[in-house]
């Protein structure tokens, strides 16, 4: 029986005169992954930052297991921004220590260390690591507290196809270990291997909603892509392309 | 307690991360040792010739004084009595000359044959009854005048430098929004800024103090403890301002200009190259809400002067008033 963490009710978010999100609706099951999706500037970052608690809306509502966001809220969730820097000349090992010291019963970091496989660059300066030892170390630091709700923004922008791939099974160990995930991402078929349910949103608001096959299948289409740009006239990027 | 422990927990791990990025950066560690050494030794060398003048004479007021003033190579300003006498002792004026109804009060500090000289021009010159004081105490070289506000200075640039310009650099590059996302609170963050950066700047004002004494054996007779004491709120008042500068700040650049606001009337007004004593009034009233102004006359007090806890808590307070201020508004108004 699943249950739902976290739900949005007419969720809206505007700066100044600009709506960032208008009006969103949606329900996201306990161990689920939940992907947000659509092109710069359909509102996916704004979206995440309110479920993430890092914003406050402008109307409507994000409620946890049917109340407020607890007081304790960021305890219980881990997040890996799309950019973010780390202090200068600290090591991944500096950075796990760091982090881990900010919650009372964080995750060994030996574990850390061996999961998201930290130990060829532990001790180097966290500016002279690769893109995907980078988000790995990400990761890692999102998860040092052992959340239950994991967001992730964008993982896998600008990582070449191998990192992507690693990065691909991390976040499926992570949806075994029965994690609530919830990801943004460009990537058609980062989208369909990982996701379980998607809301595809577009100037703020929802085109659809529904898991990759049903979306697909109701859409008659052979693609998420080939969706997207039959509802918007905007095409989404394909993985390939991107590699290419 | 708990809660408390846990508090301590978290600014004891930002404190240790802030410290290894600074020791890290071995530029800019050695940069703040090296460039206050390089300014008290370039100093010591430029001015260790006579002065120009050659008497120097202070007044207390303009009234109808001694013919004295007025001879070629004798130069005067103006001061009230307790700063006039202060000099004298310091042998930084030659005479000090006071015109009281139809008398002139004049003092010589016992010590300096300039003050001889001009007590016997002042005798011959002079047709009103004189009163003569004395005083003692022996000359200051410019280099021993000079150190305290070099050590201010070091510690200015090295306070609200490594405490605004780097916080508005983790604000810019996302890295204070990812510690929002952590139990971390405010005050934790920012205290952990202010007591890492002021270890590292009265570390480094310790070793510049330290290693230039050895080599020019500049004049210290006061209290060493009262001097760390100055460091330390003189530190903690301008790290609190550079945290008060970046509590919003966005960018760099304008961080940048804010903070040259800041030490630019500091550098000029505060007194670290030269006394204001012979300047306009209002000037010299401006200097005293620049909290640079209060560590140096503090400091020079003591190191020159062999001041007492009593003589510099005036200082003192207006330095614990900043601090008050500075964290006040910096917990008020920062923004992640």
């Amino acid at each position: 029986m699943t249950e739902t963490i976290l739900a949005v009710r007419g969720l809206r978010k505007s700066y100044d005169d600009v709506v960032a999100v208008d009006g969103l609706d949606f329900e996201i099951e306990s161990g689920q992954c939940f992907g947000l999706l659509g092109p710069n500037g359909a509102g996916k970052s704004t979206t995440l930052a309110l479920l993430e608690g890092m914003e406050l809306p402008t109307s409507g509502s994000v409620t946890y297991r049917g109340g407020a966001l607890p007081a304790d809220y960021q305890d219980r969730v881990g997040i890996q921004f799309q950019a973010t820097a780390l202090q200068d000349y600290l090591t991944p090992f500096d950075n796990l220590k760091l982090f881990s010291s900010f919650y009372d019963d964080p995750i060994s970091m030996d574990r850390l260390i061996e999961q998201f496989r930290l130990g060829e660059f532990l001790h180097r300066d966290a500016r002279r690591l690769s893109g995907g030892q980078r988000q790995r170390l990400l990761l890692a630091l999102a998860l040092v507290h052992n959340p239950e709700i994991v967001f992730l923004d964008e993982p896998t922008t600008g990582l070449d196809p191998r990192s992507r791939r690693d990065l691909w099974d991390v976040v499926t160990d992570l949806k075994a270990d029965g994690r609530t995930l919830i990801l943004t991402t460009h990537y058609m078929e980062e989208a369909e291997v990982l996701c379980d349910q998607l809301v595809i949103l577009s100037h703020g608001q929802t085109l659809l909603q529904g898991t990759p096959k049903q979306l697909i299948k109701d859409a008659g289409v052979v693609d998420l892509d080939t969706l997207f740009l039959s509802l918007t006239g905007e095409p989404l990027v394909k993985t390939q392309e991107v590699i290419e | 307690m708990k809660s408390a422990m846990r508090s301590l927990k978290r600014m004891k791990a930002v404190f240790v991360a802030r410290n290894l990025e600074y020791l890290r950066d071995r530029a800019s560690f050695g940069w703040n040792l090296v460039f206050p050494v390089l300014i008290v030794f370039a100093l010591a060398v430029v001015f260790s010739g006579p002065t120009k003048a050659l008497f120097t004479v202070t007044t207390i007021g303009q009234e109808a004084l001694p013919e004295l003033v007025k001879f070629p190579g004798v130069e005067s300003l103006e001061a009230d009595r307790t700063k006039a006498l202060e000099r004298l002792s310091r042998q930084q004026t030659d005479l000090v000359l006071e015109v009281r109804d139809q008398s002139v009060n004049y003092w010589v500090n016992g010590n300096s044959a300039a003050g001889a000289i001009l007590e016997i021009l002042l005798q011959y010159t002079e047709d009103r009854p004189l009163e003569r004081g004395e005083t003692d105490g022996q000359a200051i070289r410019y280099v021993d005048w000079v150190v305290p506000g070099i050590l201010g200075m070091n510690m200015m640039y090295s306070a609200l430098w490594g405490v605004g310009y780097v916080v508005v650099r983790y604000r810019q590059s996302g890295y204070l929004r990812r510690l929002k996302a952590t139990p971390l609170t405010k005050f934790e963050f920012l205290s952990a800024q202010v007591l890492s950066r002021l270890l590292v700047t009265l570390t480094a004002s310790s070793i510049v103090f330290i290693g230039t004494n050895l080599i020019l054996d500049y004049k210290m007779v006061g209290s060493i403890a009262l001097l760390v004491l100055i460091a330390l709120m003189g530190g903690l008042a301008m790290i609190t301002l550079g945290l008060a500068i970046a509590c919003r700040t966005e960018s760099k650049e304008f961080a940048d200009g804010l903070l040259n606001a800041v030490t630019f009337p500091m550098l000029l007004l505060s007194g670290v190259w030269f006394s204001l004593d012979g300047s306009p009034q209002w000037v010299q009233t401006m200097a005293q809400v620049l909290p640079l102004t209060h560590v140096l006359e503090a400091a020079r007090a003591v190191m020159l002067d062999n001041a007492g806890f009593a003589d510099i808590a005036l200082h003192l307070s207006v330095l614990v008033g900043f601090c008050v201020v500075g964290m006040g508004v910096s917990i008020k108004l920062f923004k992640w």
